[in-house]
């Protein structure tokens, strides 16, 4: 369904010969509904780029035997056609093709230049199928013979369809836009303005007992350590907080990443969590990623450190693998630790929900959070195949657009 | 040691202007980003800008881990960027540490 907003100043203008560039508007037939389909009156606002008045007559009818109540202006020249955009709205441009000084093609750049995207359709005579095809590539909506000029309403149509639902689609994407920076940017200045009046509590607590050390009886002590407890707790869910808040936020170029790097990177930031648990972790034949390097080590990180944090009786033997798919490499992070019931393995990528206490395993709930926005702003997806007490399976997918350089890659290796 | 608890009145104070017309000039500006009025990396352009004052070495000390802000500051030819710790240990330690090393070893200019 396409409506046009009616015209107030062009109603009340009369019907006189076709004008040219520059003239007052026009309303050809006003008030007439639209005789077809039964939509409600619409006047189409067009821009004639022609420099025959008898053609444009001609596709004013066109158009309204096709049920397009018409109102428009004519130019001829290119400095016309900037005036007139820019001084008026219109639903379409109807332009020919060659005209005495100027190319009807040429609008389609101008009107990119000027920030619209108003359809250009190409009416012209017989150009040949090169031409045509060229001038689709070039962003017309379509090309329209003269001597076929009753298909001209149903490309009209056509193209205010299409221009309606990319109007619409980028409404939405401009609305997620803004909508996502707002929360970034109010979980970055809540998480900085937070910081430093529990910074204030913990460290003046902490100050307060040792000043007062001895001077207080075994209750005061206590509430002391809970107050310190509590403020160094709620510190480090901030500070997770504006991690979380970040992926994203700073937009570090992509580049070509190597896998097997990333993850060895990885263990030597977990070498102190690996050497106390005696951990052994294979990884070989990764591939190389189109990537945000940092990211990727996070994610490793956070996977394997879950994986060592969550281990059973035995020592954690922990595996990475990769394996090539269609689209997409499909990455495994395998351990031998105490699992997850699979009522839970959804619950456990939601941020700051915990399967434990504090006492039993340390920790926020951000790690795996943090692993699914980095997967998911990639365009992958991560899950956890477990059994309680039979180890996990942590898989996720990253696109491998470069799929090809990728795949040798891991295969030198 | 003296303190100013915003933005303004540091950069008065290192001007010698109004009140502090006798403050006498600092070897070693230590400064919080997330100040009153003229924040601190307001001050820190001021400062560097100034031939006057920009030889006088300035430690930020600041709860801000942004990265976005570590680099601001060395941009702005910050000479140190240390973050507060929470803890009170921490703290104690890292105060110290910057003392040690920008009074103690590091050579200044007079």
């Amino acid at each position: 369904m396409i409506t046009t907003e009616h015209d107030k100043e062009a109603s009340q203008a009369t019907t006189t010969p076709v004008p040219t560039g520059g003239s007052p508007r026009v309303d050809l037939l006003p008030n007439k509904p639209a005789s077809d389909n039964g939509e409600s009156v619409r006047k189409l606002r067009v821009l004639f780029v022609e420099d025959n008045a008898l053609d444009v007559e001609l596709e004013v009818r066109a158009l309204r035997s096709g049920g397009f109540d018409s109102i428009f202006d004519t130019v001829q020249t290119a400095d016309e056609f900037i005036a007139q955009i820019r001084k008026n709205t219109y639903d379409v441009i109807l332009a020919d093709y060659s005209l005495p000084s100027w190319n009807g093609m040429a609008t389609v750049e101008v009107l990119r230049k000027e920030g619209l995207n108003t359809p250009v359709l190409v009416v012209s005579g017989f150009l040949g199928e090169l031409k045509a095809v060229e001038c689709i590539k070039q962003g017309a909506a379509d090309y329209v013979l003269k001597d076929h000029l009753p298909r001209l309403p149903e490309s009209v149509r056509r193209a205010l369809r299409e221009k309606k639902l990319q109007d619409e689609h980028r409404q939405d994407q401009e609305e997620l836009a803004r909508s996502n920076r707002d929360l970034e940017q109010f979980a970055y200045v809540a998480s900085h303005d937070l910081q430093e009046p529990l910074r204030m509590v913990a460290m003046y607590t902490q100050l307060f007992a040792e000043r007062y050390q001895g001077r207080l009886d075994e209750n005061a002590e206590k509430y002391i350590h809970y107050i310190v407890e509590g403020a160094l707790r709620m510190q480090t869910l901030v500070r997770d907080l504006l991690a979380f808040s970040r992926v994203g936020r700073q937009g570090a170029p992509l580049e070509s990443v190597d896998c097997n790097a990333v993850v060895a990177i990885a263990l030597q930031n977990l070498q102190a969590a690996i050497q106390d648990s005696g951990a052994r972790i294979e990884y070989s034949q990764l591939p190389t990623l189109i990537a945000d390097s940092s990211q990727l080590t996070q994610l490793f990180q956070n996977l394997i450190g879950n994986a060592i944090k969550f281990r059973g009786a035995e020592p954690p033997q922990i595996r990475v693998t990769a394996e090539k798919r269609d689209r997409d490499w499909l990455f495994s992070v395998l351990d031998n630790g105490i699992g997850i019931a699979p009522q839970h393995a959804e619950l456990v990528f939601v941020i700051f929900k915990r399967l434990h206490t504090q006492a039993e395993y340390p920790g926020s709930g951000i790690g795996l959070a943090i692993c699914k926005k980095i997967v998911e702003q990639r365009g992958g997806r991560i899950w956890v195949e477990s059994e309680p007490g039979r180890g996990s399976a942590f898989k996720f997918t990253l696109p491998a657009k470069e799929g090809r350089i990728a795949y040798d890659h891991g295969e030198q290796k | 040691m003296n303190a100013v608890n915003n933005g303004e009145e540091a950069v008065r104070f290192l001007r010698q202007e109004g009140a502090y017309v006798h403050a006498p000039k600092p070897e070693l500006i230590v400064l919080d980003l997330n100040l009153p009025r003229v924040d601190g990396r307001q001050v820190l352009s001021e400062l560097k800008a100034d031939p006057d004052l920009s030889k006088i070495p300035v430690v930020i000390f600041t709860t801000s881990q942004a990265n976005d802000d570590i680099t601001r500051c060395y941009e702005l030819g910050a000479n140190c960027y240390l973050i507060k710790p929470g803890n009170l240990r921490d703290f104690v330690a890292v105060v110290q540490s910057m003392a040690d090393f920008w009074l103690g070893f590091a050579s200044l200019p007079h």
